[in-house]
């Protein structure tokens, strides 16, 4: 039996994608699906093995569950962490990209080589290292804040404000370099030419930032920003190590590490599956209605 | 070219492809079902640090010098990985052979039913050879064999600054006052009396004890409420605000460096850290938490037992083999030699009853504080009570909730987190 050609043609076609398509419905496709069905199941310690679904009831749970901390303050929290995060991130990364992109810099290597090592460095160890620079008496920011600056040392770990900001202080210097080297290859792929055309026109240096290099770099860092959204409302490691578990007083929470205190400390699979489907569609949510709104889809010549 | 060719040309990508997807397929069947000789492989989980693992290594090869059948290998995991990650396997039917850890995983494994019971399967007369405390019951059956007895807090002090150890809370105070001193008069204390890990629950457990409280009641339900949590919280805050012994915020690392560095004279610490200590130099002795005068009460840390629970996806083949091995690993000679290089309580009687356990120091003393100490439980609802505890404990450190107010929260908590975890 022979096969027509159009019959072969789907074949190899099906032949090419199915490697790929196995692996993601091993890693994405299933384990969210099985998700999806546990957030709809009473499935914890007692009910491991013959668990069943009930509905709607974990998310309902969600919401309206008296919680410690509360859920909706430490959801107010997760927004309040990611948004600073990511605003620095953003205009530090880009900032520091402007300035690396400058032609008469020497040594751009090195600094850029620098720059990225927060980056480079595995997460545990800088969380740790800043964990040990917030201690009250030997900590090295509150050493140069008693000698150098004569002010009175912070209990940055004992406190709940002062707590979170440690924590944000400690993801800021981690996601810099990230959105500097995405802002550093946007601002290299920029045609020179339209600066020189620029400064024939007798632009000024805000002008040429906010009429060529804004609108050129945006396609790039939309989505690095959107990536970086995700990833930051979604960072458990910073959180959990700098705070120790959400210390002082589970007051450092953000909504992932609710979700694995409630899964794994607790064994409450099902209420934690419905948790992490609510945190996918604030995210989904959040990922669309930016990426609409700021047209990253559009050609940015037209 | 005419489409004939294109055709033609485009099957040489889909061979390609094709020849990627079997080999990709084989590797993968490969890397699933390894078998690189014919022995049996017997897998053990552990979250033992790394002279723990160096010296179970030695043992296993040893056990398999003798049954050059058997493939023994271990796995290092974090605490918590440890117990997420074979609560998962197991469920699904895999994970390794053996658990090894704390005996408090016991109750949430037994209650997801992915343990076995041992009683069936070793004979009365050898599980007679070890301590009561190493053999770990729980619902009418027995869940672990522990080789190691402890996981205990005791108290630890530099020799070269404390001679003689204080025995009771206020000995401790006026040792901790003598030790603590600003050295090069810049205004700063430069050496604490003594240090530890004082925003950890677990850690405050010897002082609520001491003050005559407990965590929770034959039943399980939690007695958060009670004066010892009182009592211990004023005395820690004591410690730290009025008479200024302890650092000002310490966790696990600083508390140990401090000590390793000579700027705290003592230490509350486990038996997990001492061979760490001697390694580094110091000269330490190990003694029994302080007596409480007001109660007369020793401060006792939580005992746990450290053991080997066996998977219950364990073929029937495979058994006798998981079995000896168990065996092997809780035999008199190993047991004396992780006591030896570890100072760990052994579980076997008559390696307790040797020469070297009787006549070494740190064992003698450790064995006194495990005699004051009291058996951490295994019940799944310990996760809930530490979880409980922690807020409210650590509220009182930073001024924030009185001593009091806190008990009743940790209660309230406690209830609440039982309930949750119990739904």
């Amino acid at each position: 039996m022979t096969l027509s050609n159009k019959a072969r043609r789907r074949l190899m076609i099906f032949v090419m994608v199915a490697p790929a398509f196995v692996v993601l419905f091993g890693v994405v496709v299933y384990p969210f699906f099985y998700n999806v069905v546990l957030s709809l199941s009473n499935m914890s310690l007692l009910h491991i093995r013959d668990w069943k679904i009930i509905g709607f009831d974990q998310y309902v749970k969600v919401f309206t569950e008296p919680s410690q901390p509360d859920f909706y303050l430490v959801f107010v929290k997760t927004i309040i962490w990611t948004v600073v995060n990511v605003v620095f991130h953003v205009t530090i990364g880009v900032f520091l990209a402007l300035v690396l992109n400058q032609k008469d810099i020497r040594g751009k290597g090195l600094f850029r080589a620098i720059l990225v090592l927060p980056w480079a460095v595995p997460q545990l160890i800088v969380a740790l290292t800043w964990r040990g620079m917030f201690n009250y008496e030997y900590g090295a920011i509150n050493l140069m804040l008693t000698q150098w600056l004569g002010v009175e040392g912070v209990q940055w770990l004992r406190q709940p404000l002062e707590a979170f900001l440690a924590v944000i202080i400690t993801n800021v210097w981690l996601g810099f370099p990230f959105m500097m080297i995405i802002a550093l290859g946007a601002l290299q792929s920029i045609p020179h030419d339209l600066y020189e055309a620029a400064d024939i026109d007798g632009a000024s240096w805000f002008h040429k930032l906010r009429h060529i290099t804004v609108p050129l770099i945006r396609p790039v860092m939309i989505p690095a920003i959107t990536l970086g959204t995700i990833w930051t409302f979604n960072n458990l490691n910073i959180v959990w190590l700098v705070s120790n578990a959400g210390e002082p007083g589970d007051q450092t929470h953000l909504l992932v590490s609710f979700v694995y205190k409630a899964a794994f400390n607790f064994y409450r699979y099902g209420y934690g599956a419905a948790l992490s489907m609510i945190i996918f569609f604030i995210l989904l949510a959040f990922s669309l209605t930016f990426m609409r709104r700021s047209n990253v889809t559009q050609n940015v010549y037209s | 070219m005419r489409p004939k060719d294109i055709l033609r040309l485009s099957r040489w990508p889909a061979v390609l492809a094709l020849v990627t997807l079997v080999s990709a397929s084989a590797f993968l069947w490969n890397g699933c079902h390894r078998r690189d000789d014919d022995k049996i492989r017997i897998t053990i989980w552990h979250q033992d640090r790394i002279d723990v693992r160096l010296i179970l290594q030695r043992q296993l090869d040893r056990f398999m010098a003798l049954h050059p059948e058997v493939r023994v290998e271990q796995l290092f995991k974090e605490t918590e990985e440890l117990r997420s990650g074979f609560i998962i396997a197991a469920l699904a039917g895999q994970g390794p052979e053996i658990v090894y850890g704390p005996s408090d995983q016991v109750g949430p494994f037994e209650v997801m039913d992915i343990i076995l019971p041992l009683e069936g399967l070793f004979e009365k007369e050898w599980l007679e050879q070890f301590d009561e405390k190493g053999r770990i019951w729980y619902k009418g059956h027995l869940y672990q064999l522990a080789d190691k007895l402890g996981n205990h807090l005791t108290l630890l002090y530099n020799k070269k600054l404390v001679p003689v150890p204080p025995t009771t809370d206020e000995e401790l105070v006026a040792v901790a006052r003598r030790l603590t001193t600003d050295l090069n008069g810049d205004g700063k204390t430069d050496r604490y009396g003594l240090a530890w890990n004082y925003t950890e629950p677990f850690f405050f457990i010897p002082f609520m004890t001491g003050f005559g409280g407990w965590i929770m009641d034959d039943q399980g339900n939690p007695t958060l409420d009670n004066p010892g949590t009182v009592g211990g919280l004023n005395f820690i805050k004591q410690l730290r605000d009025v008479h200024k012994v302890i650092p000002n915020e310490a966790d696990y690392v600083v508390a140990d460096i401090l000590f390793k560095d000579g700027h705290a004279g003592m230490i509350i610490n486990g038996d997990w850290s001492w061979a760490g200590y001697q390694n580094a130099g110091l000269d330490i002795g190990v003694a029994p938490l302080p007596r409480i005068t007001a109660t007369g009460l020793w401060c006792a840390p939580m005992v746990s037992p450290k053991g080997f629970s066996i998977n219950v996806n364990v073929s029937e083949e495979k058994r006798p083999w998981v079995i000896a091995l168990i065996r092997f690993l809780m035999a008199e000679e190993n047991q004396l030699e992780s006591a030896k290089e570890l100072f760990t309580m052994p579980t076997h009687k008559a390696v307790q009853s040797g020469e070297f356990v009787q006549t070494n120091e740190i064992l003698r003393n450790s064995r006194l504080q495990i005699e004051h100490g009291r058996p951490m439980p295994v019940v799944p609802e310990l996760r809930a009570i530490w979880d409980a505890m922690r807020p409210s404990y650590q509220a009182v450190l930073a001024g924030t909730m009185k001593a009091d107010q806190a008990a009743r929260n940790m209660q309230l908590m406690a209830l609440r987190r039982i309930k949750d975890m119990n739904e």
